[in-house]
């Protein structure tokens, strides 16, 4: 199934910003996301990331910029923003006096919309017991009743937040399942995360944010081509000295091994390394991990990131 | 917590960490003790200050023994009264009954919010999980609830000595601190209540309002008791009627300490009993955890705070019948009783002038407006504990504006404060028509709506600090309230400036059946109330949601 779009991005923010007291919580977030696409959104605790879902969702005040779910101002009209939005927020309590199912009802009811065979199908494929009080319910339990919520409304929007904390790795992998079907079904997802390997599956575009500014947002290919490359080498003799060769960083020697990152071209790398004797070659590109951390370190706002051209 | 627990040497550390959870709730709970104690200690001192200048001759204070010593209205409402031609026995007489019920309140509210609310939150669970178990956790937190009620009976105890040193009051010092430990003991006896029903029911707000029935059905026992309507000895079955036996000051015996001592211990024995047996997290009595799903009242908010609220709302409805009901029953005999210029004067300031079971109903019905008034605070706290909780955070993701969820909020709450008027209302005459007493339905109903309107008023007061400053909201209610109640209860028998009289919202409202509802104040109230819900849902349309 296509996009179910009017056109227009699902979700777009334009200097969307948030100032609590003197701290700017999130300032100036230009964000788009397209019809069926899933986006990650990561950035260390405190950058900005719930903050941003709590401006779509309306439960908090911008303070400067725009916030719209397919053109609606999530600010001004929240509630018909949200017919086409479904979410699951980050720190929810529910009540603990209903059942899963009754949960799943009310959710139901005050979304407006619910497709009831595929909740009773994902009910099963999470193994939850809906007759069960969510004051019986352990952490996991109460996180797939919130999946459940969201996803049974088939929204054209999901927005989640930590959505599988908690969750055990088998569900884990069910919850990838029913976000990529999402997708193929043309439904958006805004999938804040911090587990990086759940992102690097799901994801076709990755957005990191640090200290409230949007400092890296591009596809994860992309991400990687701009990034450092790893190179460990072996040498059969002495290991060469590579520090002063072009785009060569963060050079470790370990007896005859040597590990270094190179940005841009690796061939003055590889102009060394022809007449040093070497045994054993591997290069590889960053994992999310390495790309995410990388950027954590950064004492920078984010201007002129090592490694990515914009 | 944290910063005590890393003073101490490390030889000190494990002893520190087994009474953590002892400390950490008794600092909590000193904090309002020690307020509520200055408020109880300027309350005995204005009380018996007041009485040195209003009554200062010899004969006056004898007329005044005279028309109130055997008052049945007035025993029924605030317990007997003798030697009231003393400083100190008008003192006890005046303020006992009031800070009695105003310590019990206190200590219900205190001790199902550290002990329940604090489970209900999770925050137990790291607690019982140090060097403790489920069982001694309960018995460290009721350790800390005790040490709270002591220091409630040393602040008030401090400003009753000190007053009795003034030359007109003249108390000694230990019948000064017997006095204020009648006055802390049910403040005590109530904060085991709490910590009892804490360990029966999951939820704090259901702990409390059992708590709160104890309480009520305490209160009317001795009203029957005290109503010399030859069941004298139902005052022995009620916790506040053993506090009442302590006759501080008038004729002190001690022994009725015994029951009081006993009832808590027996309680305290049972909570931490019964908390070393259950899991953290659930109640005694939590009931099945799973059932078929019953789907009615799921359909958006406002149906969702019927069915959330509707237990609570049922609650106050049989309280206020009952409560009703006994004051009807001993409103004849009562208000027979009420002669004498002195007695007149005091009710009359209480807004119920003439004599009989009109003017008896009168008064009890500002009491019962009260309590009516606390049922809209209470639903308030429910709504700020949604938000706060996280739990509004779904309705509004969806498609739930604020405005409607506020609205369906306060229409569940404002007929729940109307089902609570009318029941205690139509109870109260059904109880006086059962004793002949020849009151007319019509006008008793009508000052049980009569009793909406400060409520009404409360709410609303509510809604605008939800709107504007969530994080206080619920105090201000209950700040507005308590205030309110102490400043009617109390000032009315004195009276002396309008103006303080003035800012108790049940001031305002006529003490009907005494008199005619004054429906034009009342309808003041009411404008204003929703002109504050108004300008509340406009708030809470402009501001972010607060977590707790």
């Amino acid at each position: 199934m296509g996009a179910r779009g009017d056109g227009g991005p699902a979700i777009r923010t334009a200097g969307l910003s948030k100032r609590y007291g003197e701290v700017w919580a999130l300032a100036d977030l230009d964000l788009e996301v397209a019809p069926g696409e899933v986006l990650g959104y990561l950035g260390p605790n405190g950058a900005g990331k719930t903050t941003t879902i709590r401006l779509l969702l309306g439960l908090a005040r911008a303070s400067g910029g725009r916030a719209e779910i397919f053109g609606v101002d999530c600010q001004r009209r929240p509630v018909e923003a949200h017919r086409r939005v479904a979410s699951v927020p980050g720190e929810a309590n529910l009540w603990p006096g209903l059942t899963g199912a009754e949960t799943l009802h009310l959710l139901g009811r005050v979304h407006g919309r619910v497709d009831e065979a595929y909740r009773d199908e994902l009910i099963e494929r999470f193994a939850l017991d809906p007759a069960q009080k969510v004051r019986a319910y352990s952490r996991g339990n109460r996180q797939k009743v919130l999946l459940i919520g969201a996803l049974q409304t088939r929204a054209d929007v999901l927005i989640l937040d930590e959505p599988t904390s908690g969750l055990d790795p088998l569900m884990e992998l069910t919850f990838r399942t029913a976000i990529r079907e999402a997708r193929d079904r043309g439904q958006s997802v805004f999938l804040s995360s911090h587990v990086l390997s759940e992102v690097e599956a799901l994801c076709d575009r990755v957005a990191i944010l640090r200290a409230g500014r949007l400092i890296e947002s591009g596809t994860l290919r992309a991400m990687r081509h701009l990034s450092a490359v790893t190179v460990d080498v072996t040498f059969a003799g002495a290991v060469p000295d590579v520090s002063g060769v072009e785009g060569v960083d963060a050079v470790v020697v370990d007896g005859q091994a040597l590990r270094c990152q190179v940005r841009g071209s690796i061939e003055p790398l590889l102009g060394v390394l022809a007449t040093a004797g070497v045994t054993r070659l591997l290069s590889r590109e960053p994992s999310l991990e390495e790309l995410f951390l990388a950027r954590y370190g950064q004492r920078d706002d984010g201007a002129g990131v090592p490694g990515v051209d914009g | 917590m944290t910063v005590d627990a890393l003073a101490v040497s490390p030889a000190g550390e494990e002893r520190t960490a087994r009474i953590v959870v002892l400390r950490l709730t008794a600092r909590r709970a000193i904090r309002s003790a020690v307020v509520w104690g200055y408020v109880f200690g300027v309350t005995v001192a204005s009380a018996a200050l007041s009485y040195t200048s209003i009554y200062k001759t010899a004969p006056e204070r004898r007329q005044l023994a005279r028309s109130f010593g055997a008052n049945r209205a007035a025993s029924a409402l605030f317990g007997p009264a003798p030697k009231l031609q003393t400083v100190a026995g008008f003192t006890v007489f005046k303020v006992s009954m009031t800070l009695m019920v105003v310590g019990a309140v206190w200590g219900l509210l205190t001790s199902t919010r550290l002990l329940r609310g604090d489970e209900e939150a999770g925050r137990w669970e790291l607690l019982t999980s140090g060097l403790t178990t489920k069982g001694g956790a309960a018995a460290q937190a009721l350790g800390g609830l005790v040490a709270a009620a002591s220091v409630l009976w040393v602040v008030t105890a401090l400003v009753t000595v000190v007053v009795g040193r003034s030359s007109s009051v003249r108390i000694d010092a230990p019948a000064g601190l017997y006095f204020a430990l009648a006055l802390v003991a049910s403040a005590l006896m109530f904060l085991a209540v709490g910590a009892l029903t804490s360990q029966l029911v999951p939820s704090r707000r259901t702990a409390a309002g059992y708590a709160a029935v104890v309480l009520g059905l305490s209160y009317g026992v001795r009203m029957v008791g005290d109503s010399g309507s030859g069941l004298h000895c139902l005052v022995w079955a009620s916790p506040l009627g053993w506090v009442e036996a302590l006759r501080p000051l008038t004729d002190p015996r001690p022994w009725a300490l015994a029951p009081i001592g006993g009832f808590t211990a027996a309680l305290v024995l049972a909570a931490v009993v019964l908390a070393s047996r259950r899991d953290v997290g659930a109640g005694t009595w939590s009931g099945r955890n799973s059932r078929a799903p019953r789907l009615r009242l799921l359909s958006g908010p406002g149906a969702l705070a019927l069915r959330l609220s509707g237990p609570s709302v049922l609650w106050w409805a049989v309280a206020s019948a009952l409560s009703g009901l006994l004051v009807g029953i001993v409103a004849k005999a009562a208000g027979t009783t009420i002669v004498g210029s002195s007695v007149h004067k005091v009710f009359a300031r209480l807004g119920a002038p003439g004599t009989g079971t009109r003017a008896f109903l009168g008064v009890t019905f500002v009491i019962l407006a009260v309590a009516v008034a606390f049922e809209a605070a209470s639903q308030l706290s429910a709504a700020r504990e949604e938000e706060a909780d996280g739990r509004l955070d779904h309705l509004l993701a969806n498609t739930v504006g604020r405005r409607r969820w506020l609205a369906g909020r306060l229409s569940v709450g404002t007929a729940g404060l109307l089902v609570s008027a009318l029941a205690a209302a139509g109870c109260a005459w059904l109880g006086a028509a059962s004793q002949g007493a020849g009151v007319g339905a019509g006008s008793v109903l009508a000052a049980g709506l009569n009793m909406v309107a400060p409520a009404f008023f409360l709410l609303g007061v509510g809604a605008l600090a939800l709107g504007l400053w969530p994080a206080g909201a619920v105090a201000v209610v209950y700040v507005v309230l308590g205030w309110s109640a102490l400043i009617e209860l109390v000032g009315g028998f004195f009276a002396q400036n309008h103006w303080v009289l003035d800012t108790s919202v049940f001031h305002q409202m006529a003490a009907a059946p005494a008199v005619g509802p004054d429906w034009r104040t009342d309808g003041v109230l009411g404008a204003l109330g929703l002109v504050s819900m108004a300008l509340g849902a406009a708030g809470i349309g402009r501001r972010d949601l607060r977590a707790g």
